[in-house]
């Protein structure tokens, strides 16, 4: 055994090869990785080892806060790690690779050296721009979770918590990974964790639903993926980064015609990319998504897990700009499904599930930007939105929390008022702005980017003013939240369920008694301490958008790494550089002022139909419009039956088909094995009336079945046609 | 010459005699530690005893003339092949043994021993290096198997256990028609001397034209597809594993499904390669309706046993589907899938076993949401299903993605990747699909038996013996499958480097195959093959 260990590749020997193959292929347009440090191995292991202690503590039957504190500490550690990667990464614009061991090999005789699949992460700055927020918010909204899921403490909260280390392990791998096996490796086992923490209250059989079509969804998706990973096996020979980029990179440099399988990769990945980032047709899994706690859906289905499609189509970016078919279908999909999440968002009365819509919609502008070619726009997106949608989450947690379980905004109003909601209300105010882009914070930046460059993108036009739209549509249904529920006047009506769920089943009449004297509870210092960090941070990323020289540091980072691409059409904020004009002005002046103007009015809408004039917490000018609009108003209340429809066209059909199997299975397949034993035990009752025919008719049903074999296997090949 | 092979074979049985001689009441005890002890016997022999990095030879050579008249010999080996579907059986063994304590209260006796002459004729199956004593072993594998359905099982157990021997019998005694025409064939060529030594039979049945072949193959399949189970022939397998005692159920799925697969490598594919090459896209389709008709069966199942054993069906359609990729990653996968395969569905059945003995019931509407009842119990139910589901991390997925691989590779001649080859891209693709089936029955299952509200048998009374929650006993029988499931789901490179070994041989000889079949355009006749290489070899020039 030992033998087979030592002939594994070892660390330097493949970063030799590297170097090797870059230096012999004179390549330019490719860097080879090269050995990164060894205390950048420990980023994705320190979240498993608070993985392993959490299990370990739930196994003791710890019942403190331990997992909690373990998590942040090692998620802590990992998030330093990560800016020290930065700063080793960074300046230069370096690749690097570091590796824990071999994975999987295969066909290591053969001449070409076999392949290995190794359990190795790749740093470039697109990889650390991603883990930067993913580890920092990791760490922020495990502190705020401690105090959240206070209320669970013993088994409940080392479950929560072990699962919640593994989601960033799992991760790490998604993003660091240095092959499309470890990708999927992450990619299956952050779905894994989305499906555990959905399920986190599993008694409630609204949750164990919602997990399970989270993960069958996503699957659908994964199948995508891992077909196009087949595919790029089986034209690369390879799965590696670095030899697949090096490769399209050779393949660009020769003008030579690119070969078909190269244009189908895209569509594939694309499927992965569209189930995990819940976009048109897969994105019903994430509204109930969040069944899940609170921190949760802030961390996995906000901002971190669901930005994964984001992160492979920018990785993989230089299989799609060779399909400008591919590109336009991920921009026209994120453009729609902006659009739709977006008019859902605003009939829904749930104020998680409208961040969830919400978050379906931002997720398409990401889509949008990569498709128009601006993969720095869509990156910038993605970080911006993770800081300040986490916020807006953690702030409906913390309303969640004091108020058990309650979330209709028609049962809540004036919350920032009350004592000791202050800083919920200021950083929820902080997240609104962001989101509905107003003027000169991130949100408004980095929106700006993806909708400018639709607009001057050719063909791409009708998208612009879709996003303008869809922009003006955020504003309301955010701030919409944001004047029902924190300002206005002092009223509340607690949720019937509190959120420490575990015994919610046997609690419920209890708590219908209790109503009489709730107290909600303002928030203690960890979520007050964490929503502040956060609110801060919100308006301070606005601020990235002024460093380095391509578009903001989002965009230097990206210009680093493959997922840079230099769009023709590109234009450049504050330089003449030749690039298209925008109503007579530069692109992105000009959307500065139209969307700022958009974005005011629907905050403006907002103030007018749900806070002047507001008396209680139930009723607004809306109720009104909303009996004018009649059907319309009905069917986006109601998600415009898309869970409906698809039930009836496709989990119906399928249900319906499965007991047909069920019933052939038994009938036909098994009963032509039975019932083929009646003949021969009619002739054998004639022959010999006394003897029970039981084994001659297993035997000749045998023979029946094994002739139906043959009989298919004999039609099959005929049809073949192979003779 | 190696006694470890025979030991391992022997001392079961003798383990069987002595449970047999001795009183009822210590025959757990016995069964549990004679098999511990061949189960730390082969680990043992396994590691100091055979050369890894030479996995594609035979070792651990034992061989005696047993009926010289006919050629057939007393021969013993193995590769690393065979090696590891041994150690499957002997880890298998304590595991069912430990299972059965308080499942198994009469005639203790005759169970364990079953039980132990079931592992010394898994064992001799996999060992055999000659034909006759293969087949000698697959056979009495139903016997105890038999027995062990027929008396322990529950309800409906007879017809069960008839179904069960009479559906595989058959099959067998067609495939032994398969075999002797081969041995016969061979022993024209060889002067009318008859050998049944399985590596000069591989050598040689190659030879038989292409319609010899092709009956050869459609005979051993009778037998090996039904063992498998293949679609369509697939039907004995639900009912025997719904009415088999625990014990029985994970050693059926575990170890006796794999005789299938394992012959169909074993034999199939080096005897009949021009056949094989002309049918295997026919196989895949039957392996790939298996996969998706089988998941779609399971998620209309209310008897959660039944659920698993039609699982099995689905999951062993990947198995069947790799093989027949003929290629190096589809072959390496399926081998890996017979073992993963037997980890993750064996420590099912075990769970559902468990959950049988407390609550007398295995349908899914009378029983559900166990995780607040029993955690330990939910919390392994949910990690083997993940492993059977295919998630990467856990040993499910190496082989599943390596099956699917080698099928996608197979025949794709583009690229670098590619490799020659009978399937392609699109059987790939069909078969993921079963992916997301299997999504679907299995989270169903969880879903249903281990979250959501808790819902417990009316009648429910608390087991007399057993604690609420899984006892020691219980868990450590589950906690070695869990780490070998994660162990060969995280770091399961070594064993593949090793199974490149005895996979190559094959590889390379369809390789050969399709290249005269190329110069030939037709594949070469009795006559010319007759013509030009009739050796005559005599007995003692056998290996």
């Amino acid at each position: 055994m030992l033998d087979l260990l030592q002939n594994l590749p070892t660390l330097t020997t493949l970063a030799a090869e590297g170097a090797d193959a870059a230096q012999s292929a004179g390549m330019t347009s490719y860097e080879f990785p090269g050995v990164g440090k060894d205390w950048m191995g420990l980023i994705p292991l320190m979240p498993l080892i608070s993985c392993v202690l959490c299990g370990l503590f739930w196994f003791l039957g710890v019942k403190s806060k331990l997992p909690a504190f373990t998590t942040v500490l090692f998620l802590g550690v990992s998030f330093v790690l990560t800016v020290a990667a930065y700063f080793q990464i960074h300046p230069e614009g370096l690749v690097q690779r570091v590796m824990w061991f071999n994975w999987l090999a295969l066909d290591t005789a053969s001449e070409g050296g076999g392949l290995y699949i190794d359990f190795a992460f790749y740093f470039d700055s697109l990889t650390i721009l991603w883990m930067l927020f993913v580890s920092g918010l990791a760490t922020l909204i495990a502190l705020y979770a401690s105090e959240y899921m206070a209320d669970d403490k013993g088994p409940g909260y080392c479950r929560f918590f072990f699962a919640f280390s593994l989601f960033v392990f799992a991760m790490s791998c998604l993003v660091m990974g240095d092959n499309l096996v470890l990708l999927f490796l992450g990619w299956e086992g952050v779905g894994l964790c989305s499906y555990l923490l959905i399920g986190y209250y599993f008694k409630k059989p609204s949750a164990v639903e919602a997990a399970k079509k989270a993960f069958i969804m996503n699957r659908i998706g994964d199948l995508g993926l891992l077909i196009g990973i087949m595919m790029t096996w089986t034209q690369f020979g390879s799965l590696e980064y670095s030899e697949i980029f090096s490769q399209i990179a050779d393949l660009n440099a020769s003008g030579e015609e690119i070969p078909w399988a190269i244009t189908i990769i895209p569509y594939l990945f694309m499927i992965g990319a569209f189930g995990k980032s819940a976009q048109l047709p897969l994105y019903t899994w994430l509204p109930d998504a969040m069944e899940g706690p609170t921190p949760v859906s802030a961390l996995i289905h906000a901002a971190t897990m669901v930005t994964a499609g984001v992160y492979l189509i920018a990785r993989m970016y230089p299989f799609f700009v060779l399909n400008p078919t591919a590109l336009a279908i991920v921009a026209w999909i994120g453009g729609l499904t902006a659009l739709l999440a977006a008019t859902i968002g605003m009939a829904q009365f749930d104020i998680k599930r409208i961040m969830a819509y919400s978050t379906v919609s931002q997720l398409g502008y990401m889509f949008l930007g990569l498709g128009v070619l601006t993969s720095a726009g869509g990156a910038f997106h993605v970080f911006t939105h993770a800081f300040f949608k986490a916020t807006l989450f953690l702030c409906c947690g913390a309303v969640m929390h004091g108020f058990a379980g309650q979330l209709d905004l028609r049962k809540l109003s004036g919350v920032m008022k009350m004592k000791g909601w202050g800083i919920v209300g200021i950083a929820m105010l902080v997240g609104c702005i962001n989101l509905a882009g107003l003027p000169f914070t991130a949100g408004f930046f980095s929106k700006d980017m993806i909708i400018a460059e639709a607009f001057v993108t050719p063909g791409f036009g009708l998208l612009g003013w879709i996003a303008l739209l869809t922009a003006g549509l955020t504003a309301y249904y955010t701030f919409r939240v944001f004047f029902r529920v924190f300002i206005g006047p002092v009223e509340y009506e607690p949720g019937d369920d509190h959120h420490g769920a575990e015994e919610s089943q046997d609690h419920h009449e209890e708590e219908a008694h209790d109503h009489g004297h709730f107290h909600p509870h303002a928030p203690g210092w960890a979520i007050n301490a964490v929503l502040a960090i956060l609110a801060v941070a919100s308006i301070l990323v606005a601020g990235v958008y002024f460093m380095g020289d391509h578009g903001g540091w989002a965009g230097s980072m990206v210009h680093d790494s493959t997922a840079y691409y230099e769009s023709p059409y590109a234009a450049h904020d504050g330089e003449a550089h030749g690039s298209p004009a925008l109503f007579g002005l530069d692109p992105h002046k000009a959307m500065y002022y139209i969307s700022g103007v958009v974005a005011l009015v629907g905050i403006l809408f907002a103030w007018f139909l749900h806070l002047a004039g507001r008396k209680t917490a139930a009723t607004s000018r809306a109720d009104a419009l909303k009996v004018k609009l009649g059907p319309i108003a009905r069917a986006a209340e109601n998600k415009w039956y898309v869970d409906e429809i698809y039930n009836a066209i496709i989990r119906v059909p399928l249900l319906v088909a499965s007991h047909i199997f069920a019933l052939i299975d038994k009938l036909i397949v098994d009963g032509l094995v039975d019932g083929a034993g009646w003949l021969p035990r009619g002739v054998a009752k004639g022959l010999r009336p006394s003897q029970n025919g039981i084994f001659q008719n297993y035997a000749t049903g045998m023979a029946g079945g094994l002739a139906l074999l043959l009989i298919i296997v004999w039609a099959m090949s005929m049809t073949g046609g192979s003779g | 010459m190696s006694l470890i092979l025979l030991s391992l074979m022997v001392l079961p049985l003798i383990g069987a005699a002595f449970i047999a001689f001795n009183k009822a009441e210590w025959a757990k005890w016995l069964g549990l530690g004679w098999s511990l002890i061949t189960f730390i016997w082969s680990v043992i022999a396994a590691l100091a005893f055979f050369d890894w990095s030479d996995s594609g030879s035979m070792q651990m050579i034992f061989r005696r003339e047993w009926i010289p008249s006919i050629g057939v010999d007393f021969s013993l080996g193995v590769d690393a092949v065979a090696l590891l579907l041994i150690l499957l059986t002997t880890l298998l063994g304590p595991i069912c043994m430990a299972a059965s304590f308080t499942a198994i209260n009469e005639r203790r006796r005759l169970f364990y021993a079953s039980l132990l002459v079931l592992q010394a004729a898994m064992t001799g199956v996999f060992a055999s290096r000659d034909l006759a004593l293969f087949y000698f072993c697959f056979e009495f594998t139903l016997a105890p198997m038999y027995v062990l359905i027929n008396l322990y099982g529950s309800t409906n157990r007879q017809a069960a256990a008839t179904k069960f021997f009479l559906y595989t019998f058959t099959g067998s005694l067609i495939a032994l028609a398969g075999f002797l025409y081969t041995g016969w064939k061979v022993s024209l060529w060889n002067g009318g001397l008859w050998s049944f030594d399985i590596a000069t039979l591989t050598e040689y049945a190659s030879r038989m034209s292409a319609t010899e072949q092709t009956w050869v193959m459609f005979a051993l399949l009778a037998g090996f597809a039904v063992k498998v189970p293949l679609f369509p022939v697939h039907t004995w397998l639900p009912l025997a594993h719904t009415e088999a005692p625990t014990a029985g159920s994970v050693i059926l799925a575990g170890v006796l499904l794999k005789l299938g697969t394992y012959g169909i490598f074993r034999f199939v594919l080096p005897f009949t390669p021009v056949a094989v090459l002309q049918y295997a896209p026919a196989i895949a389709i039957l392996s790939i309706i298996g996969i998706i008709y089988a998941g779609l069966i399971c998620w209309v199942q209310r008897d959660v046993k039944k659920l698993v054993a039609y699982s099995s069906v689905s999951h062993l359609g990947f198995c069947v589907l790799g093989l027949v990729a003929l290629n190096s990653a589809g072959m390496v996968g399926s081998v890996m899938y017979m073992v993963n395969h037997g980890l993750s569905t064996g420590a099912l059945f075990l769970l559902i076993g468990f959950m049988y003995e407390r609550y007398h019931t295995r349908s899914l509407n009378e029983v559900g949401g166990l995780a607040s009842r029993m955690p330990i119990w939910a919390f392994f139910m949910v990690f083997f299903t993940l492993a059977s589901v295919g998630l990467p991390g856990l040993n499910g997925f190496v082989s599943e993605f390596l099956c699917m691989l080698g099928a996608y590779q197979s025949g794709a001649t583009w690229g670098v990747g590619g490799t020659a080859g009978p399937l392609g891209p699109w059987f790939a693709v069909f078969a993921a699909t079963g992916v997301i089936v299997s999504a679907i029955y299995l989270l169903f299952m969880v879903g249903r038996i281990v979250f959501g509200p808790l819902q417990e048998p009316a009648d429910h009374h608390a087991h007399e013996v057993l604690p609420t929650d899984l006892s020691v006993r219980e868990i450590s029988t589950l906690a070695p499958l869990a780490i070998l499931c994660l162990v060969l789901g995280v770091y399961p490179a070594p064993l593949l480097i090793a199974l490149e070994g005895p996979v190559a041989e094959t590889v390379a000889m369809y390789d050969e195959v399709r290249a005269n079949s190329a110069i030939a355009e037709a594949p070469p006749t009795v006559d010319t093959i007759e013509g030009e290489s009739v050796v005559l070899l005599e007995r003692e020039d056998l290996p």
